[in-house]
């Protein structure tokens, strides 16, 4: 991999989702060097209960295209983050099921997503699509959830930035409403 | 006319429509708009429309049906631009 350029605040600046794909296939390598930036990322009771499956085959992306209306733009692969709910619940109970299974792999995906834009691909999260389905074409067990696909190709559009919630609107200091921003 | 491409617009809008029941409220009517640039394009493919001013009404919908994610008021007025739109051609084919 190139020597990192930019600090990780920049890269995550520079983010956007991204709706619209060149016709350009993503090299298993690369799609593979994703994968190991989701495995760092943390997890509560370290269950680590993400399985990822790599969907670059045309037919297959088209299928589960068919049943999700969020993924847009024709990408030339896909990432389905799943979760082993069954491993979480017996680790971490309820509360690793159902919520830290969610942060956990909203976590993978953000690495994901940061090292992509570093190595000049792009991405798209999406929850737009029916578990149902997409769990019978892609033969998920009954135990593991579909919780995130992240379209991945390159960027055939140059989006807007939207606009931010500022630094000081979002921020309290040491109680809700404290402001230390002079200080 | 290829069959799976209409196949593929049901499971779109039917898929959508089991998602508008817990998505938030301006999926829905992207959905319905963005199933209108799938039609557009199977007629167009198949040569079963050519219509000048529809064409151009698809291509306001094209540029700024993403913008129910950014921002709502920009994609009412598209929505409002296009049916004033189809009002202007609905009253031009009056018999």
């Amino acid at each position: 991999m190139d020597k990192i350029r930019d600090s990780i605040l920049d890269v995550m600046k520079k983010r956007r989702s991204i709706r619209k794909y060149k016709k350009e296939n993503v090299s298993k390598d690369l799609l593979l060097q994703l994968i190991e930036a989701a495995i760092w990322a943390p997890s509560g009771s370290n269950v680590q209960p993400w399985y990822f499956i790599i969907v670059d085959d045309a037919n297959t992306i088209e299928q589960v295209n068919s049943f999700s209306p969020g993924l847009l733009g024709d990408p030339p692969s896909i990432i389905l983050i799943c979760s082993d709910r069954k491993k979480a619940f017996e680790k971490a109970g309820t509360l690793g099921r159902d919520e830290l299974c969610m942060m956990d792999i909203s976590m993978a995906a953000q690495n994901i997503m940061l090292l992509a834009e570093e190595i000049g691909l792009s991405t798209c999260p999406v929850k737009s699509f029916n578990k149902r389905a997409i769990s019978k074409i892609l033969n998920l067990p009954e135990y593991v959830s579909a919780d995130l696909i992240i379209s991945v190709g390159y960027s055939d559009k140059i989006t807007n930035t939207p606009e931010r919630r500022s630094v000081e609107e979002t921020t309290f200091f040491n109680t809700w409403g404290g402001v230390e921003f002079n200080g | 006319m290829d069959e799976k491409e209409i196949i593929k617009l049901f499971t779109y809008m039917v898929t959508s429509a089991r998602g508008c029941v817990d998505e938030p409220k301006t999926y829905g009517p992207f959905r319905l708009i963005d199933s209108i640039s799938k039609l557009y394009s199977i007629l167009k493919e198949n040569n079963l429309i050519e219509n000048e001013e529809v064409s151009k009404i698809i291509g306001k919908i094209e540029e700024k049906k993403y913008s129910c994610m950014t921002d709502e008021k920009e994609f009412v007025t598209m929505l409002d631009d296009v049916i004033d739109d189809f009002v202007i051609l609905v009253k031009s084919n009056k018999k």
